[in-house]
Order: C-alpha cells, then sequence, then structure tokens
C-alpha cells in the first residue's frame, strides 16, 4: 500500500526536505524558466510564492526549520530590481539578525540560503537550490541538530 | 472604491468544500508524475469533496469541469494543479468568478515547471513532490478568504515621457485616438537623437526631414499639452490614477497633473569610448553619433583642422557585445546597418572606406540593400579576430594609424585615415536609474527597462498602466521605436477607452487593537502607504489602501503581529509548511 511504501522509503533513505520562499516577481520566474528550459536539478524543494521577500519574516524561516526543514532557501530579485523597489533590501537586513538567532539555537547556518534569481536566470536558480541541497546533505538530517 | 477591510465574512465562516483538479497537459506533467495517484490521495485531505484528473484543465472542457463541478457540489474552494500560475491563474479566476466564485478563493499548483518539466527522469521523486505541493495548497485554500473585487475609474489622460521619435508617435497616436496627453522632454526641443542626424537609414533622408513633420504636428494638436525643458520630479499613485508632478527645468515651476496611463520613451544615449581606441587622442576620432551630427557638406572635412577627409575608417561593436562586461553585452543592433548607409554614402567624396567588423548583422528590412549598396561602391570591409581587437596610434603630429589582423588572409594590415569613426553602443541615459525608481521598472543586464513579458507582453511592465516604448526598452532603430510607440500608444487607448480597470485587492490592513504605534510599518513601506491615524485614541498605523502595492513588507516587519497581509497572511503561509512538514495523519496517508 502507499502508506506502507512511503515508510520503508524514509527508514532506507534520508532525503532532505527544502521549503524556498520566492518572491513572485524574479524568482518564481525564474524557477518557471528553469522548468520551461528543462534544466534538472534536485527535487527536494517546495516553492512558498510570496509577492516579495520583503513579505518574508523571521518567523516563517524558524517555524520551517521548528517544524523540520532540513533546509529553507530564499530566493529574489537582485538588490535594485525589487517589483517593490525595496522589499528585498529590508530582507537582507533581517538576514543579518536571523542567522544570528539560528546560530544560537545551535543550527548550522549553511542549512539556510539567501540569492538573488532573476526572472531571465533559470539556470542561477536551479544552482542555488542544487547548492543548497548539497549543503544539507553534507550537515545531514535537522532532527539530530535540534537535540 | 469599497475598502477592502470592510469585508466579507463569508467564505471564511463557511466548511470548505474544496474541489481538486489535476492536469496531464497532455503528456507534460503526465508523463512524468502520476496524476492519477497524486487526484486519488488529495481526495482523503480534509475539506476535499472532490478531486479529480483531466487532459487539459485549461481547455473548455477543463474549464466547464470546473463551473459544473462548482455547481453541483457546490464548491466554495478551488485547486487546479496544472502549469505556473503566472501563465493561467487569470484564466482560472475567470472560470471560478463565472461560475459564482470570488476569484481569491482560486488556489495554483505549478507542476509542470517546477515538477515534470525539471525533473525529468525521477518520477517517483516528482511524483512525491507533486503530492507535497497539492497537500500543501489544499491547506492554503483552506485558509482563503474572499476578497472584494475593486474597479476604479481610469483618468483619460496619458503622461508621456521623452519627446524623441517613440516619445512623438506615441503622443500623437493617442491624441489621434481622442483622449489627452502630456509630454514631457528634458531637452529645450523635442525630437531626441533624430533630429540631429544629417542621415538616416534605410532611406536617404536627413533626422530633421523624418521628424520635422511629427514634430509640427505635435505641437499644434488641441489634446497635447508639450512640456520641455522639464521633467517627472513625482510620481505616485495606482493604475488608472496616477499623479505626476512635472518640473520645469529653467524656472523650477512645478505643475501637478492626473493620468490614468504612462509611456516611458526616455530612449538611450550613445556609449562615449573612453579607453577604446585611442578616443580621446585625437579630435579626428569619433563616434558613429558624432559623424551623424556633422554638418551636412559637399564634401567630409576633419574636426581639427578642417581639411578635406580623402581616407576613412570604422570600427565596429565599439562597447557591444562585450561577453562578461556589464552593459555592454548586447548588441546594439542598429550600427551595422547605420554605418553600412553612412560609408557608402560617403564613398562618394572621399578616395577610400574601410570598415573594421567582428561580424556585420544588416538584419532589418532594406538593410541588407544597404550593405550590399556599400559593397558595390568598393567600401572594404575587412573583419578582425573577436580576441584580437584593432590598435590604434595617434603620433605626434595627430596622425592616425590603425592596425590589425585580418581573419580571412591572417594577415596583420595597416591603414591611415585622416578620419576615424567608432561605432559605439546604444546604452541606457545618464538617468535611467532615476526612471526606473520612479516608475518602479526592473532593468535587464543590458540596463534598458524590462518588459512585463519579453514574447507576451513587450509594450507592458510590471507597474501596472505603465508602458515603454523605443530604446527604453533595448538598443533598436528609429523604425523599431516607432513601431514600438504605436503599440504602447494602443495599450494606453485600450485601458482608457474602456474607462474602468480593476485593480488588486491583495493589500495590508493594520488591525487597530494590536498596533503598538511603533511607526516601523511606516518607516519600511516603499509607498507611503501608511500613516498615524492621529483621529484614533491612541493614534495608531493605517493603511491607505489606493496606495498600497501589495508587497507585505509591513507585515513581516510589525513586531505586533498587528498587519495582516491579505491573500498571503500568516495563517495562509504558515498552513503550507505544516502540511508539507507534519503533516496529519489523513494527510500523511492520502488514499485511504
Ligand atoms: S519582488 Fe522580488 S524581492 Fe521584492
Amino acid at each position: 500500500m502507499t502508506m506502507a511504501k512511503t515508510q520503508t522509503d524514509s527508514e532506507h533513505e534520508w532525503t532532505p526536505r527544502i521549503v524556498a520562499y520566492c518572491c513572485n516577481w524574479c524568482s518564481y520566474a525564474g524557477a518557471d524558466l528553469a522548468g520551461t528550459s528543462r534544466i534538472q536539478y534536485p527535487p527536494n524543494a517546495r516553492i512558498v510564492r510570496v509577492n516579495c521577500t520583503g513579505r518574508i519574516s523571521p518567523e516563517f524561516i524558524l517555524a520551517a526549520l521548528d517544524m523540520g526543514a532540513d533546509g529553507v532557501l530564499v530566493s529574489g530579485c537582485h538588490p535594485g530590481d525589487c517589483h517593490y523597489t525595496s522589499g528585498n533590501l529590508k530582507l537582507r537586513a533581517r538576514w543579518a539578525i536571523m542567522e544570528k538567532a539560528i546560530e544560537q539555537a545551535g543550527i548550522d547556518t549553511r542549512r539556510i540560503r539567501l540569492q538573488w534569481a532573476s526572472a531571465s536566470e533559470g539556470q542561477v536558480f536551479a544552482d542555488g537550490v542544487a547548492k543548497l541541497v548539497e549543503q544539507v546533505k553534507e550537515l545531514g538530517p535537522i532532527q539530530e541538530e535540534w537535540k | 472604491m469599497t475598502e477592502a477591510s470592510q469585508k466579507i465574512d463569508t467564505a471564511e465562516k463557511r466548511e470548505p468544500r474544496i474541489g481538486v483538479f489535476v492536469c496531464h497537459c497532455g503528456h507534460n506533467i503526465a508523463g512524468v508524475v502520476d496524476v492519477e495517484e497524486v487526484s486519488e490521495k488529495a481526495k482523503s485531505l480534509p475539506g476535499v469533496v472532490f478531486s479529480t484528473h483531466e487532459m487539459f484543465m485549461c481547455a473548455d472542457a477543463g474549464q466547464q469541469l470546473i463551473k459544473d463541478k462548482i455547481d453541483e457540489l457546490k464548491l466554495n474552494r478551488v485547486v487546479v494543479a496544472s502549469c505556473s500560475p503566472r501563465m493561467h491563474e487569470p484564466t482560472f479566476r475567470r472560470v471560478c468568478e463565472s461560475a459564482g466564485l470570488n476569484r481569491y478563493l482560486f488556489e495554483q499548483v505549478n507542476l509542470r515547471e517546477h515538477v515534470s518539466w525539471c525533473h525529468m527522469r525521477q518520477p517517483e521523486a516528482a511524483t512525491e513532490k507533486a503530492w507535497d505541493l497539492v497537500r500543501m495548497a489544499v491547506a492554503r485554500a483552506r485558509q482563503l478568504d474572499e476578497l472584494p473585487i475593486k474597479q476604479v475609474d481610469v483618468t483619460p489622460r496619458t503622461l508621456v515621457v521623452g519627446g524623441g521619435i517613440a516619445g512623438l508617435r506615441a503622443a500623437l497616436d493617442i491624441a489621434d485616438r481622442g483622449f489627452e496627453a502630456v509630454l514631457v522632454e528634458k531637452e529645450p526641443e523635442l525630437g531626441g537623437h533624430v533630429r540631429k542626424w544629417t542621415h538616416l537609414f534605410p532611406a536617404d533622408e536627413s533626422g530633421a526631414q523624418v521628424i520635422s513633420p511629427l514634430i509640427r504636428h505635435v505641437e499644434r494638436h488641441k489634446l497635447i499639452d508639450v512640456m520641455t525643458n522639464s521633467k517627472v520630479a513625482e510620481f505616485g499613485g495606482y493604475i488608472g490614477n496616477f499623479d505626476v508632478k512635472i518640473e520645469n527645468l529653467k524656472t523650477h515651476k512645478t505643475k501637478t497633473v492626473q493620468v490614468g496611463t504612462v509611456v516611458v520613451a526616455t530612449g538611450f544615449r550613445p556609449f562615449e569610448p573612453e579607453g577604446y581606441y585611442a578616443y580621446e587622442q585625437s579630435e579626428n576620432i569619433v563616434t558613429l553619433a558624432q559623424l551623424q551630427e556633422l554638418p551636412p557638406r559637399a564634401e567630409l572635412r576633419r574636426p581639427s583642422d578642417g581639411r578635406i577627409v580623402k581616407k576613412l575608417a570604422f570600427i565596429g561593436c565599439v562597447g557591444s557585445r562585450e561577453p562578461g562586461k556589464k552593459g555592454h553585452e548586447h548588441c546594439s543592433r542598429h550600427c551595422c546597418s547605420a554605418v553600412a548607409q553612412a560609408s557608402a554614402d560617403l564613398k562618394d567624396r572621399v578616395d577610400e572606406v574601410l570598415i573594421l567588423y567582428q561580424d556585420i548583422r544588416t538584419y532589418g528590412r532594406g538593410h541588407e540593400e544597404l550593405h550590399r549598396l556599400a559593397l558595390s561602391k568598393h567600401v572594404i570591409y575587412s573583419k578582425f579576430p573577436r580576441e584580437e581587437k584593432p590598435t590604434v596610434h595617434v603620433d605626434d603630429d595627430g596622425n592616425i594609424k590603425v592596425t590589425w589582423t585580418d581573419v580571412l588572409t591572417g594577415d596583420q594590415l595597416e591603414f591611415e585615415p585622416e578620419l576615424l569613426v567608432l561605432a559605439t553602443a546604444m546604452i541606457p541615459p545618464d538617468d535611467v536609474a532615476e526612471t526606473a525608481n520612479l516608475f518602479s521598472l526592473t532593468r535587464s543586464g543590458d540596463g534598458f527597462f524590462n518588459p512585463e513579458h519579453i514574447k507576451l507582453a513587450p509594450l507592458t511592465t510590471h507597474t501596472a498602466g505603465v508602458m515603454i516604448a523605443g530604446a527604453a526598452q533595448a538598443a533598436k532603430n528609429a523604425s523599431e521605436s516607432v513601431i514600438d510607440a504605436s503599440g504602447a500608444a494602443a495599450k494606453a487607448v485600450g485601458l482608457m477607452a474602456r474607462g474602468k480597470v480593476e485593480i488588486e485587492s491583495t493589500v495590508s490592513h493594520v488591525i487597530p487593537e494590536l498596533c503598538s504605534a511603533c511607526h516601523t510599518c511606516i518607516t519600511c513601506c516603499p509607498y507611503g502607504a501608511i500613516a498615524m491615524d492621529e483621529e484614533h485614541d491612541p493614534p495608531v498605523a493605517y493603511v491607505t489602501e489606493a496606495k498600497c502595492h501589495g508587497c507585505g513588507t509591513c507585515a513581516a516587519a510589525c513586531p505586533s503581529n498587528a498587519i495582516i497581509m491579505y491573500h498571503s497572511t500568516d495563517n495562509q503561509i504558515m498552513a503550507m509548511i505544516e502540511a508539507y512538514l507534519c503533516p496529519t495523519d489523513m494527510e500523511q496517508q492520502g488514499g485511504n
């Protein structure tokens, strides 16, 4: 049965679970372009679309890690190119503080990744996912760090 | 306009009745993802009353199916798992609405661009990802709220920024359709670059000959308000209702106008090739733009001493097509044809004309003929290697010597022209960043403004109501700019003729009871849409919905969690994360 199969799979082989917050205007479109261009990259990320990276509060990232995400990706427009002029700069300012918080919680900061990928940068987006998956694979499941 | 805050307690109070429709997209999705398994599992998700899979959800049959099921099963949320919402979200929102369901109760899952196309060789992992995404979307759907549909009037007036050939054409097209245009030009005269050019390809006319009738028409038109020596100092508002402050650069007087739409036609600037080919070392090394602006005379005379030029040389792709050099990677498109025209034309007045080039791209209508004309007049074309540019040396007496390797013969060659013309790149104007900021436009790698979609919407931008035309969008020649201008004008006229436009209801809202009046949101809002409501006791922040663009930065920044970002609420986002990472037993299993 389906259930049994899922469970055996997860016992045998751990695959990282990644939450990817993407802004609608650049990175979500960049991920679309990666698909349209048939760029193949690891299937571990689940994209959550937000209007702008400025919408992403540290809680979203901490909550995802807390609920068991092995890594969190935030991907937005390049600085200067934010559809709302400066939302990504606000996010970038929060990022530094959040990295500290994560470090203090005993979590390796290589589990989170902030990247800029424009709507024309499908490859940059795909490479970013691959890079984070690779980093997280080296670190292992997050459960081991939380305890 | 109705305020979104005075909404709507209907749908959220109702039990969710969710319909899930998984699309095969022919073989595009179903060839990788097990769509049957996904739609079967979805049946067990909380709130889901119907789930199916279908060949093409966007086709008539698929659309009808959604309508029928909304009707038959009283669905109050619809989830379609298909292609990117950037493609068909508007389509499915319309379908829902035509069946009486508020458009904000629709949710789309991207199984094509984000799953099947990028994990083509991993069908199992792709199916698992698809199932996770559907579960997340259903969880979000349970949290969705109905929002009011807001319509606003469109002020029947267009702001045209830039009085070059594109701006003139756009203003005239708009005015000829009976709408007012305000044309703002920072120079004292209309006509832009074209007016200054003594020769224009492909027809052998001067720029002034081409553009003067256009300028006359514009200046005489009753519906066009021409403002030269002026610039846009402030720009605010939203589609249909922009407020523009225009400043006269001489008198510093300002004038405020309301417009419904905008055409940005701010053009380009010819690249000043400092550091290239000894440009600064001799007055007789000029750019193509400078050559085009030399006074028309019977003979060609060189700038330094007015001596008649016998030997003339051009070098192509100066500051264009340089991989890895930001802002100079693009092909400037107009130069090959312009050089062919200029060389063919000047060959009648000088003894020798040499063109050094990397590649020749005379792609437009009538342009290849110019190239052939130049060749037939014995203009010499010599190709130099990409990795080994020609060198230019100016000696103490001011003589110019060009040395290069000819690709075809492999020989090292020399030429001593009296005048050397560098065909330099088209790059964005100096104040492009300011313009981008003013109108919230993004720019691509070459520095020009991004269109909304490169193929499907090349004239509109991501700022609703703001169009781009001409060389503001990319390097292009005068005829191409005029085509753009008429297209952009048609877009503006379309909006104004309808008179009304729907705007997004996805704005933020401050809950007064939770606001601690810390001003954080006021300082972080990029649009100045949040202010203190001093009448409220105690004073709290409030959002002017018409000014809010919906980025959600305030909601993320608010330390009191007092701000709701409609359609992107904390609950809606967290529900997705939870459904992915901590599914309930029922969600975990799928099927039963
Ligand atoms: S819209 Fe992409 S980061 Fe703001």
